[in-house]
């Protein structure tokens, strides 16, 4: 009699072990298929069952970003304009801002299309049944966002990584023109009519990071049409320009008494660098290096 | 009796244009700055003065094509673009910008302004073509539209190709009065010269054409050959004027009818006016556009747009509430 | 005026050929024939504005040797006037300047008025009750008045041949007899006229009458002479018969 209820317990304790054992087994099942969500920049709350497999990007930085969290095989289409790191040239191209290859998008059966808040396809795409996650990038806080969230969205934890890496080289940036001394007046001009990186563009704030002085106002808007007469009269230290844009800048009328021109701290930026420039992407860090590369070139050379 | 009036008009318009161009030198990045000379002020001086001059001499350039062009082909709706020359010039422009990469010193010789220059040159030429000549009017205003649609559509082409020259390009669309240099004024002051002194000689035969071609030939006028001369003389005045600014909007269209009510129906006294009264609206639509927003610059084809646009329908409203008079 | 042989061409296509005309001095002749024939070309032809091959002599001078200048103070032309263009743009040119611009031919390079267009000016505006109306623009003139000042316009020319084409069209009877009351005057004065026309009764006036048909003359001779009439009646067809009101000769649907 003794023996049976013994034997009673000790079936029961085995059957709560594996009843325990698997509850537990079925939980963790559960929480390894379960969908989560992440609210992009439109404020839209969407759901993925799994981390995308196949993705798209039809923004440069939203590409870059993409790479640089670790995920570059998982993209199977990318914009006109998407030309780093090099690995995804080959990628099939699906144009640019006004003329998106909306057939070739769901041919390639994306499980989500990356592009900016602002993108015209988005409501097109969503009534095919393309999940689409639309991001605002046009500033470093932007971008610092925008990482976090696809850590989200793809499954991965390097947002935190990658910002750091940013953050030293804006940093060994900052020590190259330390140099210098302060105060340093610079004037970058991203079109001849002339057009100005102001102090609230992405340009405005990597110039802003170094401690350099821009001499276009927050005022006036991230990119102002400026008045010529007004870079004479605000005599920076150093002028920024791009390749496409350099057309005999010291023949223009009275700019020869700007310091900039007559010491010859022209720094003209080719057009891989400019893309580095003018994308709020991974590359922030190293943008803040071409730059202040080429300002303690200029600063510290005689003439 | 008349002729009085004429001399009162034309003082009045050029007292008008050389107090525009004091207040170019006095207006600018920094708003409205009454101050008197101050020692940064002598390179404003090296800005402003050729600025506002070459505002006016292309405004004057751009006027006179425009009288011209209404002139001749007896429509009010015609402008100095209307023969390809401002297609021509966009995509003389482009293909420099494209090509510049090449270092070729003959592009740098020629230069934006020199492949504006010649774009809009060629552009009319292609119009004279396709026309077959320059005996009938009507034939040569199609050519002309077809040959802007064409070349237009080049230009699309051209910036899809390259979207990076994009915004280089639409400068230039737009017009741009501020790089202007004394070089330009100077090149400007001779073509106006040259146009106007020409103008002047030959408009007879514009009123004779009022009368219908077959009795303006009657009247012993070598009939083609003087059109001929005409389109010459609005292909070398835009193309000087566009290549120095870029494609003005609305200046040539609006400055002959601004003067029409001063002009008294003779055209050699409209196409005076209608240069004086381009230089006039655009130098004041230059002002307007660096001192409104100031150290902001509004591109001036805009306010340039809305000022002739402003008053045409003031004038269009008085006409139609006042009937014939 | 003369022609021998005469064959007009507008572009590369013979309007007319072969024609042998003559045309007498200070008298009226009047082109008329069917839609078509070729009338205005003719005209044209004779005012030196379209080609033509063969001979076509003005006081025994060939047309074709004379300069444009010349040419253009022996003849003055009227263009046919449109039905009504009252707001045709650029017609803001004032009646004063309108007639000036008949002396053109008489101008030097800079076309600046002397004192002789003046006078000549004032005396044609005086001569057909426009003096008045110096000022006005053009387009502000009733249909009457418009006539008068474009005939201002063609008597400034002072030549002695006048070309004239459709000029009674498009204008109501009272303006019609007072057209044809200023011929007489210029007529009178030893004027040539040579007139398009197209109402059969009012070219039976004339002095002289040539009939085209089909591109070729088909008679030409004294609006008097009963010959005349029958070549009219022949032109079309036999479809008009003519009879005599007053003094004039009417045509008359048959």
């Amino acid at each position: 009699m003794k023996e049976f209820k013994d034997m009673h317990s000790s079936i029961r304790s085995r059957y709560l072990a594996i009843g325990v054992a698997l509850f537990f087994l079925g939980f963790s099942v559960a929480v390894f298929a379960a969908p989560f969500s992440v609210v992009d920049d439109q404020g839209v709350v969407v759901v993925f069952d799994k981390p995308p497999q196949r993705v798209v990007s039809l923004l440069p930085s939203l590409t870059e970003s993409v790479c640089a969290l670790g995920k570059c095989d998982a993209l199977v289409g990318i914009d006109r304009f998407s030309n780093w790191p090099k690995s995804i040239q080959n990628l099939p191209k699906l144009g640019g801002v006004g003329d998106v290859n909306i057939e070739r998008i769901v041919q390639l059966k994306p499980d989500v299309v990356l592009l900016e808040k602002a993108s015209p396809v988005i409501a097109r795409l969503n009534s095919l049944g393309i999940q689409t996650f639309a991001l605002d990038i046009k500033s470093m806080g932007d971008e610092d966002r925008a990482l976090q969230k696809l850590d989200l969205v793809l499954g991965t934890t390097e947002s935190a990584r990658v910002w750091n890496q940013i953050q030293k080289e804006i940093m060994r940036a900052n020590k190259q023109l330390s140099l210098q001394g302060k105060n340093i007046r610079v004037y970058f001009e991203i079109n001849p009519a002339p057009y100005a990186a102001g102090g609230s563009s992405f340009i405005g704030e990597i110039l802003s990071q170094l401690n350099l002085i821009n001499i276009i106002p927050k005022s006036l808007g991230p990119f102002p049409k400026i008045n010529p007469e007004f870079v004479v009269q605000a005599k920076p230290d150093v002028i920024l320009l791009t390749e496409s844009t350099t057309t005999d800048i010291q023949k223009r009328p009275g700019w020869n008494t700007i310091p900039a021109v007559s010491n010859n701290r022209i720094c003209v930026f080719t057009s891989e660098q400019n893309d580095v420039l003018v994308r709020p992407g991974p590359r922030m860090g190293e943008a803040a290096l071409i730059i202040s590369q080429c300002i303690q070139e200029k600063m510290s050379s005689p003439r | 009796m008349q002729k009085n009036y004429f001399l009162a008009k034309l003082s009045g318009l050029l007292i008008l244009s050389t107090i525009l161009v004091l207040l170019g030198t006095l207006l600018g990045s920094t708003g409205a700055n009454w101050n008197a000379l101050g020692p940064d002020q002598t390179i404003l001086f090296d800005i402003r003065l050729p600025r506002s001059l070459g505002a006016y001499l292309a405004g004057a350039l751009l006027g006179l094509a425009g009288g011209i062009a209404q002139s001749l082909f007896r429509n009010p709706l015609a402008d100095p673009y209307l023969l390809g020359s401002a297609s021509g010039a966009l995509l003389g422009v482009g293909s420099i910008l494209c090509f510049a990469y090449l270092g070729n010193s003959w592009l740098e010789i020629i230069g934006l302004n020199g492949g504006a220059f010649l774009g809009a040159l060629i552009g009319v030429l292609a119009s004279l073509l396709l026309a077959g000549g320059y005996r009938s009017s009507l034939r040569l205003l199609l050519s002309g539209v077809v040959i802007s649609v064409i070349l237009g559509a080049a230009n699309s082409l051209f910036t899809f190709i390259r979207p990076d020259l994009f915004q280089s390009i639409q400068s230039f669309m737009l017009g741009n009065t501020t790089l202007m240099n004394w070089s330009g004024v100077a090149i400007m002051a001779i073509a106006l010269f040259l146009c106007l002194a020409i103008t002047s000689i030959i408009s007879p035969v514009l009123d004779a054409l009022s009368l219908g071609e077959n009795t303006a030939r009657t009247l012993g006028l070598p009939l083609d050959q003087l059109r001929l001369v005409f389109i010459g003389i609005l292909a070398l005045a835009t193309g000087c004027a566009v290549a120095q600014t870029g494609l003005v909007a609305f200046v040539g269209l609006a400055a002959p009818h601004l003067v029409r009510k001063l002009s008294g129906g003779r055209q050699r006294v409209q196409l005076i006016f209608s240069c004086l009264g381009g230089g006039i609206l655009l130098l004041g639509s230059d002002l307007i556009a660096r001192t409104l927003f100031a150290p902001l610059e509004i591109p001036v084809g805009i306010v340039t747009a809305v000022l002739g646009g402003l008053y045409l329908l003031v004038l269009l409203k008085r006409t139609s509430f006042g009937g014939r008079s | 005026m003369k022609t021998h042989q005469l064959s007009i061409y507008r572009g590369p296509c013979a309007i007319l050929t072969d024609l042998n005309l003559n045309i007498p001095q200070g008298q009226w002749t009047s082109i008329i024939g069917p839609n078509g024939a070729g009338k205005s070309s003719l005209l044209q032809a004779m005012a030196g504005l379209l080609r033509h091959t063969g001979s076509l002599s003005l006081e025994g001078v060939e047309l074709s040797t004379m300069t444009r200048k010349a040419l253009a103070k022996k003849m003055a032309w009227l263009d046919q006037q449109g039905a009504s263009s009252p707001e045709e743009f650029g017609d803001s040119l004032s009646v004063y300047d309108t007639v000036m611009l008949g002396r053109l031919p008489y101008q030097g390079w800079l076309h600046l008025p002397s004192e002789a267009d003046h006078i000549s000016v004032e005396k044609v505006l005086q001569q057909t009750d426009a003096w008045h109306l110096r000022y006005r623009p053009l387009q502000q003139l009733s249909g009457g008045e418009r006539q008068r000042v474009l005939l201002a316009r063609l008597l400034a020319v002072d030549s002695d041949i006048l070309l004239m084409d459709e000029p009674l069209a498009n204008l109501d009877p009272p303006h019609q007899a007072d057209f044809l009351k200023w011929q007489g005057n210029l007529l009178a004065q030893g004027k040539t006229l040579v007139t398009v026309l197209h109402e059969i009764h009012f070219a039976l006036r004339a002095d002289h009458l040539i009939m085209l048909n089909k591109g070729r003359l088909h008679f030409q001779g004294s609006s008097q002479d009963p010959r005349t009439h029958q070549a009219l009646i022949e032109l079309f067809d036999g479809r008009i018969r003519l009879e005599k009101l007053g003094n004039d000769w009417v045509a008359i649907p048959s």
